[in-house]
């Protein structure tokens, strides 16, 4: 607490506000991590992070070779300020980038010394550039970014230049390439086939006896040099496009004083957590921009913009921090009134208390999962019958196949089987019963039989059930299919299932309990079908899930991936995993009750070594992977 | 394409050993000419083996199919059978206990080796293998010598301990079988059957890596000394 309360008067008395390498934000970014230099350092020191041997080689990536020896503490940043990387989209373009202070912009350009100055045409901010990237600096605030016009549109504008221009058809050469192309990826593959021949046909110098003819893989230059070819036209459009959006977003940033902090009340708000990093992802803007959605831009116009409508608000927020022990994600799911409704609806279910008859207390990791899939239904239902109906005549068949199933099917028998409610476990990894072959030898003539015999494998034992109402249903599949397969048997108060799991080891279903299990625990199935009883999750384990809304999960992490067996992975992954065995702790996921306006949803590891702090502890963790991975 | 199924299906079956069984079990008659019979049988690893099945990938490199391994071996099988004193060669193959059984005849161990020779060198692409240049088999009238091919398996060199334990569970059986008795033989570890038709040895695939001479040995037929 006192070091929160410590946190928190160092991050005013350096004051939020004086960060504002933010205010850089272009208001087009649908993403930002954004990194609070202040608090971060106060865990993690800069001498301590540029010690790592992740950070010297990131350090040498960052400034590309040239200025070996150097440290991102010489780099003339100003720490005191937020770093912000960022990825945005308009209708017309791409940015990306990062903002940062600048405390030093001569120790700056001695590390980004590929970047020479070039014209400004706004007051007090000057302008360097790099091939396609820009560093601009308003005071102490840098943006380096990166514009990048949509090829849709450069394609388009070129063709209509290119045409105008009494130009034919462009891409003549563009199939024969690929015609060669598939020429030689067959020759490549013959290649495999017969190496020694193929290499033999090339012509060498020694070899000018064996010619080999010329192919024309590239498009014929012009006669005329004034004259630009396609691709030359398309280049240059590129770049007429690039200056335009670059100006646009340096317009909105250092006239009009635009920025996401002004014009996303969610990213400003998140600005003000005291937390070492926060996320923002505008997923509605994300939808809206996408390009896969391009062809319904054009045929169902009015389905799009009623779609967009329904992602509407639709922002994930969340915050990182790092606490002595423990490292906590926070993050925020909002969303506009529709979607909202949906969500609201899906999640208004009563926690079915049986599942946690299921869950054994000894599990290595579980999780429940509580929604009302009949409700949600009727919800969606409602909100998307009246979109399909504006659509009008080209979904006019996919809004009559709706209202008929709707209709005809029999929804309490549907939603009855099926609740949407469900629960897994990881119980670890367990001998499973197995057959093998053996040979047993004739002393007389050392001839040999095969012998089937009973046989032990470790294999990982998982179990997952569903909420149902009516059971009688998939009793009554059950009963029928055993007739139809042979593996199918009815065991009593359970089911088996003969060789279900990798061809070796037997499934088992289990119907009690108004719970739909199934599961590769043979222990559960023949000797706990009613539950664990006393063996299962303690009432506290159980009432934090009980509590979380929609979802819960919990992993004991050392127990977890100490119980993975090694055979499963090859050597690279069996290293990894051993350096993550050396520093586990627990994972908890919990989830708040979910409002028509959104859902919290909070993730915890807590880790149980001797780290001086979380910050310490995940950058040793970073560096461990990364050394191994090398 | 042929090479780097082969490389997953050694990779797969080094990844194996530990569980692996191999029977090799070779009939002479006093003609020169006998029966082979090749047996792999993994199926006390079948939850592994269906495991690395299941995955798209293995050390980087794809995992084939049941189909694809299969076909892979019907190509190796045809060939053999193709050649010079190869004859009624039969293979089975029973994918649901991943056990593997080869056998055919031949009309002299010469052409025995040759034709293995010949179908390795094929299928690996390769001018010529060290390994390959050694005999494995010789008959004379005094004795019958013979060993295995001295494969070269650095990976198992590279296993950790408790891989290497679970290594040395593998068998690997070695039978040769004669018309005659058998009068004596020169590797101690040899078992002869009552019918003292039969010689066996038996070692563990660890041990056997990590000395491939384990199952050389010399036999010493009844008749051939009587001669003598």
């Amino acid at each position: 607490m006192k070091r929160t309360l410590a946190i928190i008067a160092i991050a005013f008395s350096s004051g939020i506000y004086s960060q504002q390498s933010e205010m850089l934000v272009p208001k087009d970014a649908v993403s930002v991590f954004s990194i609070n230099n202040i608090n971060l350092l106060q865990k993690i020191s800069l001498d301590e992070l540029v010690k790592y041997e992740f950070m010297e080689e990131l350090q040498q990536e960052l400034f590309d070779g040239s200025t070996n020896g150097r440290t991102l503490k010489d780099s003339g940043v100003d720490f005191d300020q937020r770093m912000n990387v960022f990825q945005g989209k308009s209708d017309d373009f791409t940015v990306s980038g990062v903002t940062f202070g600048v405390e030093n912009r001569e120790l700056l350009f001695d590390v980004f010394d590929d970047y020479q100055p070039s014209e400004s045409s706004y007051t007090d901010v000057d302008f360097y550039s790099s091939y396609f990237n820009r560093i601009a600096i308003q005071g102490t605030s840098a943006i380096l970014f990166r514009v990048t016009p949509n090829m849709r549109l450069v394609d388009e504008m070129t063709d209509s230049i290119w045409y105008a221009r009494g130009n034919s058809y462009p891409w003549y050469y563009e199939d024969h390439y690929y015609d060669e192309m598939e020429e030689a990826t067959e020759e490549v593959y013959e290649e495999e086939e017969e190496p020694l021949e193929y290499f033999e046909e090339l012509e060498t110098e020694e070899n000018t006896s064996n010619p080999v003819e010329e192919t024309e893989e590239y498009p014929v230059a012009e006669a005329d040099p004034t004259v630009k070819t396609y691709y030359e036209l398309r280049d240059s459009v590129e770049a007429e496009l690039q200056a335009k959006y670059i100006k646009m977003v340096s317009d909105e940033l250092f006239i009009d004083h635009e920025s996401l902090v002004t014009e996303d009340t969610y990213f400003k708000n998140q600005l003000t957590h005291i937390s070492e990093g926060i996320f923002y992802l505008d997923n509605s803007r994300n939808f809206e921009k996408t390009s896969a959605f391009w062809t319904m831009t054009s045929m169902y116009s009015g389905l799009l913009r009623d779609m967009e409508a329904l992602y509407e608000g639709n922002v994930i927020v969340g915050d990182l921090y790092l606490e002595d022990d423990q490292v906590d994600m926070k993050l925020t799911m909002n969303y506009g009134s529709k979607l909202g409704s949906i969500y609201q609806e899906l999640t208004d279910t009563k926690f079915d208390k049986d599942v946690l008859k299921y869950i054994h207390k000894d599990n290595s990791g579980f999780f429940t999962y509580n929604v009302n899939m009949r409700k949600a239904y009727e919800q969606a239902y409602d909100v998307v019958v009246p979109m399909l109906t504006d659509a009008g005549k080209p979904l006019a068949g996919n809004l009559l196949m709706i209202e008929l199933m709707d209709e005809l099917l029999n929804k309490d028998a549907i939603f009855g089987v099926y609740q949407g409610s469900m629960f897994g476990t990881f119980n670890g990894i367990q001998k499973v019963k197995t057959k093998k072959i053996v040979f047993d030898y004739n002393e007389e003539t050392f001839d040999y039989i095969e012998r089937e015999e009973e046989a032990e494998e470790d294999m990982p034992i998982f179990t997952l059930g569903f909420t149902t109402e009516r059971s009688d249903i998939p009793e009554k599949i059950l009963k029928r299919s055993s007739v139809l397969i042979d593996e199918l048997h009815n065991e009593g108060t359970y089911w088996k299932i003969d060789n279900a799991v990798l061809n070796s080891a037997p499934m088992y279903l289990i119907l009690q309990n108004g719970l739909f299990i199934i599961t590769n625990d043979e222990d559960l199935a023949m000797n706990h079908t009613e539950g664990y009883g006393s063996e299962a999750i303690s009432r506290k384990e159980g009432k934090k899930a009980k509590k979380s809304g929609v979802m819960y999960a919990y992993s004991d992490m050392s127990k977890a991936i100490e119980q993975l067996p090694r055979g499963m992975f090859n050597d690279q992954e069996n290293e990894i995993i051993d350096v993550i065995r050396g520093k586990s702790g627990s994972v908890q996921v919990t989830s708040s009750t979910t409002t028509s306006a959104k859902t919290d949803v909070q993730i915890t590891y807590t880790f149980d070594g001797k780290a001086e702090n979380s910050g310490k502890y995940i950058l040793d963790l970073i560096n461990s992977l990364y050394v191994i991975s090398k | 394409m042929k090479l780097r199924i082969i490389f997953v299906i050694a990779t797969l079956l080094v990844s194996l050993t530990s569980c692996i069984e191999i029977i090799d079990d070779l009939s002479l008659r006093s003609d020169g000419s006998g029966t082979f019979k090749y047996t792999v049988n993994l199926s006390s690893s079948k939850v592994k083996i269906n495991s690395y099945l299941a995955l798209d990938s293995l050390d980087g490199k794809r995992v084939p199919s049941i189909e694809e391994i299969s076909s892979r071996i019907s190509a190796v099988i045809e060939s053999l059978e193709k050649r010079e004193g190869i004859s009624n060669l039969s293979f089975d193959a029973n994918y649901d206990d991943f056990i593997l059984k080869l056998s055919f005849d031949f009309k002299s161990v010469k052409q025995l080796q040759q034709a293995i020779k010949d179908v390795v060198l094929e299928e690996s692409r390769e001018k010529a293998i060290k390994e390959l240049d050694e005999t494995w088999i010789t008959a004379d009238d005094a004795a019958f010598e013979r060993s295995i091919p001295k494969i070269n398996l650095d990976r198992v060199n590279q296993l950790k301990a408790d891989e290497i334990a679970e290594l040395k569970e593998g068998k690997y059986t070695s039978i040769t079988r004669f018309e005659s008795e058998i009068e004596k033989c020169a590797n101690e570890s040899s078992a002869i059957s009552k019918s003292k038709k039969a010689v066996m040895l038996r070692t563990d695939v660890y041990s056997l890596s990590q000395n491939t001479t384990l199952l050389d040995n010399t036999i010493y037929l009844q008749s051939n000394e009587a001669e003598k």
